[in-house]
């Protein structure tokens, strides 16, 4: 609750934590809240790409679909990637970080040294060429977005696992006899999660925008899912005279990236309260 | 310190072994068939299999990793099946064009971050500091490909004052070759037009890239220099009436470069990502766009090179950022000790 | 703070020194590799007409079939035994004399790299049946009579022998040197120094080409070869005057627009370019003739090529292009009929035809026609209850599924377009089962008496014959809809107003630059 309250003081990352929560409101909602919720499939040929107007206040695309809808109806596709993206790459990420971090010997190192290997190619070409591989579509996408991200969580995971093990209170436990899953579950996680907790913040974000170059590069979201992404690369062609095409979607990108990169800016401060003291 | 720097390069041999049996083993399992592309038109059965033949994709999978791998360790990355040419001879004349755009962002990502992130710590809480983070962390939350389309439409279109694609202009024509930078050979060319029109066509391309860059740069040294405030010889020297914006001044100059060092390592990744859609939109011929046509037409000879060479190129600027940064603050390569 | 603000100016507003006329830059792709044995698509067409020469080109629209280096062929009543004589004077790029022992050269490097072109002979050509009897005669032997053998002539560019095997490497025949160099007697020569795959490709004028030059008074000297990757990008460089061309295959969104702009213009020109959805005839629910019947009405024809192409293709009912002979005369298309497709569709449930199942359809994803066609079927067929699921891949992923049927998707969408004119290039290997395991016939269509007919105009040598069996053979398929033939496209290429004497042909798709000037 603490945190929280100095997480609201903090008028930036309030506005971040703002922005996820209404995200997540219309994620819900959606279908409810889109004017015309049957555009995630329908075609209406002959009112495609028209300017915003008052009947379609974001215009319509390439199939005369309502943007503004598949913008609404395109968060909840964007969350869901986003929370299940990072919740995965955490199961891989926080276990491998834990035991790499706690043991000693081979297993650890090579753990270690895989965890290297993926960090030694930029993500998004591993995620180019893995979502290439396996039959393009969001789930490869996501897939493959998982399998390059959880290094980021093993490598936190691992350094604050590396701290705490020669921390007094963990001696003390265990001279006590509690059992590693005890000490490491019930102890050492607890005292990582705020950094796992940053780490999987600004995951979100960076998801969403891998995700979305995914989507722009053919490699994402199939259509005629209302992805923000693949919305932005059917655009293309039509730029730039139907520029509303590829403008509100790729605001939508941008807002919600926001959100979750302001929120895990505002967690790291309030994290690290060295940088709050301030003044 | 020899022995630090050799003991980084060695830990980052088996990173990279890794990273080659890593990207064999997940091109090798394309549904893809190269031979079917090759082969064309109404190809009959018997010709794909004489094609699979001749390129040993027939051959069981390990025994094609390890005569990959051994290729790979003689230097060989091979032929691309679909030019017939060398793949590491398409890099060499790519990879200079992806590392000069790289290298200007981070400059452009150097010189802007660090007096932004500069001022927003000291104007720490203030209005200056929520919107400095808003800019910083809105620059990580842009879409370089939406950025780029737009900045194309605002820029090449309708104010008509920059170029919108490739390198430097068709009609004036690359500089000669020497280290493929544009911006270095037209300068040992004396070319200072062919210099100008690499600048205006880095321009675009070189800003849509660095915004990550300048996001991160910014954040860094706003905590780096809110920390140093902190100190408690700061807060001395403070008590003793030097002014916070003097104390700053000389933090920065002191440590920005540390801060910059340290990120460019991290950032490298986020830059190559960010150039595979930014050189696809601006034309930009380098190895992003290499990458994104070797994964349309299933080249996995030149996604395999692309990888490795982008992996060794990460790895090589890691282990050099390490060794800066040890020979700036001797203290790192102790700690690693 | 001034010297910066000049600096800055400089910078912004500096235009490049461009005194004299600035080259032809073509913004068309480029083919992966530059050996003309070693692929045949569209951008490599490019290569061959302009670099190149073959013995027969085609030219104009309809396309004709001129002899090019050929002066004349014989050929023997058994249909087996062609005889091309060559024409005199004919040099490479090198200065040397084009013999007829370089053609022969030239087909068995063809036959021996097996590669895309040469799929066309393989079945009915050995390479130690081409021969030379004389230095201006060719001599080529065909195991069966194959019909098409002339028409297919020009996928082959002739090379020079002398300069290949100067540059051969482990006896590859130069296949490597070729790939980013030329050997060649074409209208231009290439510049290898200069030459980036994919990216930058400049080419010279080569005043002494046999054709010479007197049908073309002002020829452009400097062309340079600037693909454009990205569609957005690709318009905006041509409406800039960065590039002179586009692509072909210009979106029809944008006709309007380069129309509108006061420096450039688009050529519309009438292909031979089929658009097809495919559906695969060995797969339940494909297997009944009424699903496929119920899908064939089941597409809006009018909505998507008055509506979102604009009008600018063609309804096209067979699987031959329209403008192409050997087709039925009167021949009706399908039509978009949604009572219709119900009822086939029930028809087709009630015989146990699995229509409830998620049906996929595979799109070429960097190929945004693609995407749309299946994004309004979606749409349309949700109406007869049937759900379709779309797939973004590419064409090596799709082409290297088409092997077997099982892996063969349900449908996948394409075009079909003219490598050479006759009708085996577009009903022969598409529905002859012959073909099977092909990307073409990856509908596996299968009908005897289909082959048949196939089977007979392949090896006749009677025009008329031909067309009579072809137009027979379109019938029995369009009557059985394996397919789903959209329409035939019209090339739209965007083209700056300086350049003058753009001739399009089908083959080739207008690339040839031979006739091509600038305006001041």
């Amino acid at each position: 609750m603490t945190a929280l309250r100095h997480l609201l003081r903090d008028p930036v990352a309030a506005l971040g934590l703002a922005l996820v929560l209404f995200a997540i409101v219309v994620a819900l909602f959606a279908p409810w809240l889109a004017p015309y919720p049957e555009d995630a499939f329908e075609s209406r040929l002959l009112q495609r790409l028209k300017p915003p107007s008052a009947e379609f206040p974001f215009g319509t695309d390439n199939l005369g679909r309502d943007i503004l809808s598949r913008v609404i109806l395109g968060t909840r596709s964007a969350v869901v990637v986003a929370v299940s993206v990072v919740l995965a790459a955490m199961l891989i990420g926080v276990p491998v970080g834990l035991w790499a971090g706690w043991r000693e010997g081979w297993v650890s190192e090579t753990l270690m040294r895989v965890t290297d290997v993926f960090l030694a190619v930029p993500q998004l070409i591993l995620a180019l060429a893995l979502g290439q591989l396996m039959a393009p579509g969001l789930t490869t996408a996501m897939v493959a977005l998982a399998l390059t991200y959880w290094p980021f969580f093993a490598r936190t995971v691992h350094a604050e696992t590396r701290r705490l093990r020669g921390a007094l209170f963990v001696d003390a436990l265990a001279g006590i006899g509690a059992s590693t899953p005890r000490i490491l579950l019930l102890h050492v996680l607890p005292n990582a999660a705020p950094a796992i907790l940053v780490r999987a913040t600004i995951g979100m974000g960076f998801t969403i925008l891998t995700a979305a170059i995914l989507g722009f590069l053919g490699v994402g979201a199939a259509p005629p899912s209302p992805d923000w992404g693949l919305a932005v690369a059917e655009a293309r062609q039509h730029l730039p005279e139907a520029w509303w095409f590829p403008t509100f979607p790729g605001l939508a990108i941008l807002l919600l990236v926001l959100g979750f990169n302001l929120l895990g800016d505002g967690l790291r401060d309030v994290a690290d309260p060295r940088l709050r003291r301030g003044r | 310190m020899a022995r630090y720097i050799l003991r980084r390069i060695l830990l980052a041999l088996p990173a990279l072994f890794g990273l080659v049996l890593l990207t064999f083993v997940l091109t090798r399992v394309i549904p893809a068939d190269p031979a079917a592309t090759l082969a064309g038109d109404a190809a009959t059965p018997a010709q794909l299999a004489e094609i699979r033949a001749r390129y040993g994709l027939d051959r069981p999978l390990w025994e094609q990793a390890v005569t990959h791998m051994r290729q790979v360790l003689s230097g060989d990355l091979g032929s691309s099946i679909f030019s017939g040419r060398p793949v590491m001879e398409e890099i060499v004349f790519r990879l200079p064009a992806t590392l000069e755009l790289t290298f200007v962002a981070l400059l452009l990502a150097t010189g802007l971050g660090v007096p932004l992130g500069l001022l927003a710590a000291l104007n720490h809480n203030g209005p200056i500091d929520h919107l400095a983070r808003l800019i910083s962390v809105g620059g990580l939350a842009i879409a370089s490909f939406w950025l780029a389309i737009m900045l194309q439409l605002i820029f090449a279109m309708d104010l008509d004052v920059l170029p919108l694609r490739g390198r430097i202009d068709v009609a004036l024509g690359a500089p000669p070759t020497v280290t493929g930078f544009f911006l270095v050979d037209s300068l040992l060319a004396g070319r200072l037009d062919l210099l100008v029109d690499t600048l205006r066509h880095l321009a675009l391309p070189a800003v849509t890239l660095c915004l990550p860059g300048l996001a991160s740069i910014a954040r860094f040294t706003r905590s780096g220099v809110l920390e140093t405030l902190q100190k408690d010889f700061v807060l001395y020297a403070q008590a003793a009436g030097y002014g916070r914006v003097r104390l700053a001044a000389i933090y920065v100059l002191r440590n920005a470069v540390t801060v910059t060092v340290a990120q460019i390592g991290l950032l490298f990744g986020a830059l190559i990502s960010g150039a595979v859609a930014v050189e696809a939109i601006f034309d930009w011929p380098g190895l992003g766009t290499y990458a994104v046509q070797a994964i349309l037409s299933a080249d996995y000879k030149a996604l395999l090179a692309v990888t490795l060479v982008v992996g060794v190129v990460y790895a090589v600027v890691n282990v050099l950022v390490d060794v800066a940064q040890a020979l700036i603050d001797p203290r790192v390569a102790e700690q690693v000790k | 703070m001034r010297l910066r603000a000049a600096l800055l100016a400089a910078l912004l507003f500096a235009t490049p020194a461009a005194a004299q006329q600035r080259p032809l830059v073509w913004g068309d792709t480029l083919p992966a590799t530059l050996d003309p044995h070693a692929v045949f698509d569209v951008p490599s067409q490019f290569i061959l007409l302009n670099i190149y020469d073959g013995l027969y080109r085609y030219q104009g629209n309809p396309p004709q079939l001129i002899p090019w280096l050929a002066e004349r062929h014989s050929v023997s009543e058994d249909g087996l035994t062609w005889e091309i004589t060559l024409r005199d004077g004919v040099n490479f790029h090198d200065g040397s004399p084009m013999t007829a022992e370089d053609v022969v050269y030239s087909f068995r490097r063809l036959l021996a790299m097996n590669r895309a072109p040469a799929a066309a002979f393989t079945p009915v050509l050995k390479a130690e049946n081409v021969s030379a009897p004389d230095a201006r005669t060719v001599r080529f032997v065909l195991s069966t009579p194959y019909a098409p053998f002339l028409a297919a002539m020009p996928l082959v560019a002739i090379v020079n022998p002398r300069v290949l095997t100067a540059n051969e490497k482990d006896s590859d025949r130069g296949a490597e040197w070729l790939a980013a160099n030329s050997a060649g007697s074409g209208a231009y020569r290439m510049d290898s120094a200069t030459y980036r795959p994919r990216t930058a490709l400049d080419l010279v004028r080569f005043p002494e080409h046999f054709r010479g030059w007197a049908d073309n008074p002002k020829p452009i000297d400097q062309v340079r070869s600037r693909p454009v990757m990205e569609t957005s990008t690709r318009v905006l460089a041509l409406l800039r005057g960065e590039i002179d061309a586009t692509d072909s295959y210009l979106p029809t969104d944008q006709v309007e627009r380069v129309e509108r702009n006061a420096r450039t213009r688009v050529a519309k020109d009438e292909s031979m370019r089929v658009f097809i959805l495919r559906m695969n005839n060995r797969k339940p629910p494909f297997d009944n003739k009424d699903a496929r019947l119920c899908f064939a009405h089941a597409f809006n024809y009018p909505g998507f090529n008055e509506i979102i192409l604009k009008g600018l293709v063609i309804r096209n009912p067979g699987p031959n292009p329209n403008n192409l002979w050997g087709n039925p005369e009167g021949m009706a298309p399908y039509s978009f009929d949604l009572a219709k497709a119900r009822e086939h569709c029930d028809k087709a449930r009630a015989a146990g035809a699995p229509l409830g199942r998620e049906i996929e359809i595979h799109v070429q994803s960097e190929l945004e026609q693609t995407v749309q066609a299946a994004q309004m079927f979606q749409a349309d067929l949700r109406r007869v209850g049937v759900s379709l699921k779309i797939v973004p891949s590419t064409w090596p992923n799709i082409t290297g599924s088409t092997g077997r049927p099982e892996t063969t998707p349900d449908m996948w969408v394409h075009w079909v377009s003219a490598y050479f004119i006759d009708p085996e290039n577009w009903i022969g290997q598409m529905y002859d089962s012959r073909f099977h395991g092909t990307w073409k016939a990856s509908s596996w269509y299968q009908n005897q008496q289909v082959d048949a007919l196939l089977a007979k105009a392949r090896t006749s040598l009677d025009q008329s014959e031909r067309a009579r069996l072809y137009a027979e053979a379109t019938k029995l398929v369009v009557a059985d809809s394996p397919d789903i033939w959209v329409y035939n496209t019209v090339n739209l290429r965007g083209l700056t107003r300086r350049v003058q004497g753009y001739s399009f042909s089908p083959v080739g798709s207008g690339g040839e630059l031979r006739t091509l000037s600038l305006a001041d």
